[in-house]
């Protein structure tokens, strides 16, 4: 893997999407309106609703349209105008697309896949190439189509990726600023603090090592606490010292009160539940989510990065308003595990299924909204197939890991049937 | 111009007047088309200081105590149905401050120091009057109701001192359908309850089969310059009549073509030939009724507490027309206005009006109008959705200058919290054909937004835009449509959400109000049929998921061959086993016919 064949893939990445988004100056506004890419936390079109309103002296947080985190208003207010200026904001999502790109380099090259620190796996020899990794993530069509769509959930993506990265890189400090940062944009990744503390006193640097596990995660909790508190706290200030923004940004993924639909399972549950029913089960549906962090966490101990990895498969599923982007950044991670490939047993089951709902999906949507020659349930059937396809893609894949476990206790078992019980 | 004038002739002096009180007018218009416009306007002032004594005369008590009880220094109510059709009806009767959007609308200026103590006191206005009034206005609620900045000022005279100290709120109910039920009320108001004046023309039927109907109720405090300040309650009710509908007889209400010799054609038609082809010209001649007919009743006399030095009907027609009324009515005409009539009539006789119709022109002459020009408006607006599907959509709103003054004006809409506007994406775009080319910048000139909040509150949009002779502007902007909860939609989902129509106050050359048609918005529905499918799908897909990952999650792995046999797979086999058993044993006993009875005990297994 030469310096050269990195630069290529980096620039035939960005070329396309800047070809694409040059070429088809309609394209990045089609795709942002597109709900399987735009949810209500990462649509572009109200982020420049929420600039608008901030440029013009209205709090974008007195209203119901953006439930952004404040810190894009001033960001996003040092771009030139979208309307008249595109490239700009294009430029900026290419960079961000790189910028993640060169992180999955690094955790591939790092190796975690095949050998942490109390596990090795039999099969590593096979593993792919940071390159490989890198490429599968910039010409997934996942990837690019919300990259043009512009949906902000690129920057919390960007982000987890970091911290992992720099977690494997052996500095714990920068892994926790950086998941600061996706949890203050996006709130979720905070459930993968666990995993990724773990992850980070694996790969402690020998210099600065600290040994008491206790300790290492409670430093490092506090310093993602503190980075927490220092982004709201400026928001707190931003957004003219209230605190109305929680209630919006975070509020609304908690209590689903915008119902817009997405490639998610919380939408047409919350449109079609009882109302005395409706508290209970958002806090079902919070707690299924939740639950899934420790049980990992405990279970594949040994291997930090499997637990990120599928956490965040769970999370494109489970989460209040998944989007395609958040499964881009699950296929990305999965391409890590190359090595586990041969004992995954329904790969090909699981991404036929994701392939009929991605392209019955967008049909299906137009039947019910834009036709109306079918109804609300035509979408939602899709959803729950794309669902389905895509937990069936983080067991199948949690099945493999377990089992390249296994095989290191019982290697004359390699290729042999098992059965669990 | 004049005719304008005229109204503003009748309503002068009635400012000018003692503390008690009242009068009653009914101004008739014909417009073109068959068309007929018929204002009643009924007025009753009474002294503030009856008022606060809850000594009241002229004044309804009704009305007088929930004004009291919520705190109330200026109220108006508007009941509307149908459109004003100003390209051909022209101006609207009393520039349109008499009007409201479709369904029901109110404004009032509350006592309250803050804007809580005011929210609950419009609570109570809104539920009083939906009583009251028979209305659904209870359901004017947080999310209906806005606070306007610069639309509505107060029209009556209050001290400084009081108005800083009120809070103005509106409410609209675009889906309200106005109906008798709110008529009685409304009559019961009157001094006279409708049983005598010009109220006793007014039919339900009539009223509300016309092509535009406006009832109006305004309470203001009115201080003239000497003596003492008076409450003034003016009801307004304005329809425009289809005469040609009116007049069909009740037991042959279908309309059906004249019988062609009766058909006055317009012989100037090229295509004109006698006997072959017509182009009919009758209704273009001018209109001819009589007041019983067009009212379906006659009016009874007058009523006895109205002022009489106020006649209590005018006619706005050219003075070349014939009309007759009954006797003992007394026209009188003015000689600054050739073309207005009005009666003063005896107060116990029935009166009626009849109007002729005028002499049919000279072959190739060109026939007059018959009826009074009528003015053009300021400004002409229509409002419409753009785009397709239930995701998205658009608002255009096309304003029309015809005059040759700059009109300005605050353009006012209060949409519902489902529709998610996108101010961003508001342009305001000058027609290609006009002269001017300014940009969008110098069209609207202020903005006053209000982003509406999830099921809390509505958006609120003023724009103050100013528009350059003779061009037409399109202002614009997107919105998307949200998907609700099941429980939020109405049983006719599928007919679509009323939006209220925008409000148009025009600042200069002169203030006036306009109102856009109110619209339909289809907002995406979900199935209905289906909750109990819906949760059972979902969790189901849930259970899958989660069951799928904790079986791999704590179950041990071991080889195939050293797994011990499954418990199901087990008792199926011994079933087969069994059954191939006793199958043979069955076969063993009709070989042999001496088999022990050894399949018992497997049996009993």
């Amino acid at each position: 893997m030469t310096l050269q064949s990195k630069v290529g893939v980096f620039a035939g990445a960005a070329l396309l999407r800047l070809v694409l988004s040059t070429a088809f100056p309609s394209l990045p506004d089609l795709l942002t309106g597109r709900v399987e890419i735009s949810t209500p936390v990462t649509s572009f079109k109200r982020l420049q609703e929420g600039l608008f309103l901030y440029n013009h002296n209205v709090w974008p947080y007195d209203g119901g349209v953006f439930h952004q985190a404040p810190l894009l208003l001033p960001l996003f207010s040092l771009l030139p105008d979208v309307k008249t200026w595109p490239i700009f904001t294009s430029l900026l999502y290419i960079l961000v697309d790189l910028l993640s790109a060169y992180a999955l380099l690094v955790i591939a090259d790092s190796g975690e896949a095949g050998q942490s620190k109390h596990f090795t796996s039999p099969r590593r020899a096979k593993r792919s190439s940071g390159l490989l990794v890198a490429a599968a993530f910039l010409f997934n069509p996942y990837t690019i189509a919300a990259s043009i769509g512009r949906s902000t959930s690129v920057f919390t993506n960007c982000a987890i990726l970091f911290a992992i990265a720099k977690a494997l890189s052996g500095s714990p400090f920068n892994a926790m600023v950086a998941i600061s940062f996706a949890s203050y944009l996006s709130m979720y990744p905070l459930l993968l603090l666990p995993p990724l503390v773990l992850l980070a006193y694996d790969r402690q640097s020998e210099k600065r090592r600290i040994d008491s596990a206790i300790q290492f995660s409670i430093r490092a909790i506090l310093i993602a606490a503190a980075c927490i508190s220092l982004l709201l706290a400026m928001s707190f200030a931003l957004t003219g010292n209230s605190w109305d923004f929680l209630a919006r940004t975070y509020g609304i993924q908690l209590t689903l009160s915008d119902l817009t639909p997405t490639v998610g399972l919380w939408w047409y549950f919350f449109i079609e539940i009882f109302d005395s029913f409706r508290a209970f089960f958002l806090a079902v549906f919070w707690l299924h989510l939740v639950i899934y962090v420790g049980g990992l966490s405990i279970r594949l101990r040994t291997q930090p990065l499997a637990v990120l990895t599928i956490l965040l498969g769970i999370f494109a599923v489970f989460k209040p308003y998944p989007s395609i982007s958040d499964t881009s950044l699950f296929l990305a991670m999965l391409a890590l595990f190359r090595h586990l490939y041969p004992i995954m047993r329904y790969t090909y089951v699981a991404s036929a299924t994701m392939l009929y709902a991605t392209f019955l999906g967008p049909a299906f949507y137009h039947l019910w909204i834009y036709a109306g020659s079918g109804n609300a349930n035509f979408f939602y059937a899709i959803t729950l197939v794309w669902s389905l396809g895509q937990s069936l893609f983080v067991s199948d894949l949690t099945f493999a890991v377990l089992r390249d476990e296994w095989e290191v206790e019982r290697p004359e078992m390699v290729g042999k049937e098992i059965r669990q019980i | 111009m004049r005719s304008l004038l005229s109204f503003l002739l009748l309503a002068v002096p009635s400012a000018l007047v003692s503390a008690t009180e009242y009068h009653e007018q009914l101004n008739l218009r014909p417009l073109p088309l068959s068309a007929l416009l018929a204002s009643f306007n009924f007025r009753a002032n009474t002294s503030i200081a009856d008022f606060e004594a809850q000594n009241f005369r002229l004044f309804p008590r009704s009305l007088g105590q929930i004004l009291q009880y919520a705190g109330t220094r200026e109220l108006h109510l508007r009941f509307t149905l149908g459109r004003w059709d100003a390209e051909s009806w022209g101006t609207r009767p009393w520039d349109g401050t008499k009007e409201g959007g479709t369904g029901v609308e109110l404004w009032a200026w509350l006592d309250a120091e803050t804007d809580q103590e005011a929210d609950e006191k419009w609570l109570t206005l809104t539920n009083a009057l939906s009583g009251l009034f028979c209305a659904s206005l209870n359901f004017i609620d947080g999310t209906r109701t806005i606070r306007p900045v610069v639309s509505f000022q107060p029209e009556g005279d209050h001290p400084n001192t009081t108005l800083d100290n009120t809070r103005l709120l509106h409410g609209v109910l675009p889906h309200e359908v106005v109906c008798t039920e709110n008529l009685t009320p409304f009559l019961k108001m009157l001094p006279c309850k409708g049983k005598a004046g010009i109220a006793s023309l007014l039919d339900g039927h009539k009223l509300f089969d016309a092509s535009f109907q406006s009832m109006a109720i305004d309470v203001r405090p009115i201080c003239p310059s000497e003596g003492e300040c008076v409450l003034q309650l003016e009801q307004t009710v304005d329809m425009v009549l289809d005469v040609d509908r009116s007049k069909r007889p009740h037991d042959n209400p279908i309309p059906r073509p004249p019988p062609s010799h009766d058909l006055i054609c317009d012989t100037t038609k090229p295509y004109h030939k006698p006997d072959d082809s017509c182009f009919p010209v009758d209704h273009l001649r001018g209109q001819d009724w009589t007041l019983s007919q067009i009212f379906g009743r006659t009016m009874k006399g007058t009523c006895p507490l109205t002022d009489p030095e106020v006649p209590p009907v005018c006619v706005h027609i050219p003075s070349t027309r014939d009309i007759f009324s009954a006797q003992g009515a007394h026209e009188i005409k003015y000689p600054n206005n050739d073309s207005l009539r009005c009666y003063h009539i005896e107060q116990d006789k029935e009166f009626t009006l009849i109007l002729t119709k005028p002499e049919a022109p000279v072959d190739g002459e060109v026939a007059p109008l018959g009826i009074v020009k009528p003015e053009t408006p300021v400004l002409y607006a229509e409002r419409s959705f753009t785009g397709h599907g239930q995701e998205h959509g658009g608002m255009q709103a096309i304003l029309t200058n015809p005059g040759d003054d700059t009109v300005e004006f605050v353009y006012m809409e209060s949409l519902p919290w489902f529709m998610r506007v996108y101010l961003h994406t508001l342009s305001a775009r000058i027609s290609a054909s006009s002269p001017n080319t300014n940009t969008s910048a110098e069209i609207v000139k202020q903005i006053y937004y209000r982003p509406a909040l999830d099921r809390a509150r509505g958006t609120q949009l003023e724009l103050l835009v100013s528009i350059p002779p003779h061009c037409t502007v399109f202002l614009t902007y997107d919105f998307e449509k949200s998907i609700l909860r099941y429980t939020e939609y109405p049983p006719d989902a599928n007919r679509g959400f009323d939006v209220a129509a925008a409000v148009i106050t025009t600042l200069e050359p002169k203030a006036m109000n306009i109102r856009t048609t109110s619209l339909l918005l289809y907002l995406p529905t979900p199935d209905f049929s289906m909750p109990y499918n819906v949760i059972i799908f979902t969790s189901t897909t849930i259970a899958l998921a989660f069951g799928g990952l904790y079986n791999i999650l704590v179950r041990r792995m071991v080889g195939a061959n050293e797994a011990p046999p499954a418990a199901i797979k087990d008792k199926v086999l011994g079933f087969i086993e069994k059954l191939k058993k006793k199958k043979r044993t069955v076969a063993a006993v009709a070989a042999g016919g001496s088999a022990k009875p050894a399949t018992g005990k497997t049996e009993a297994k």
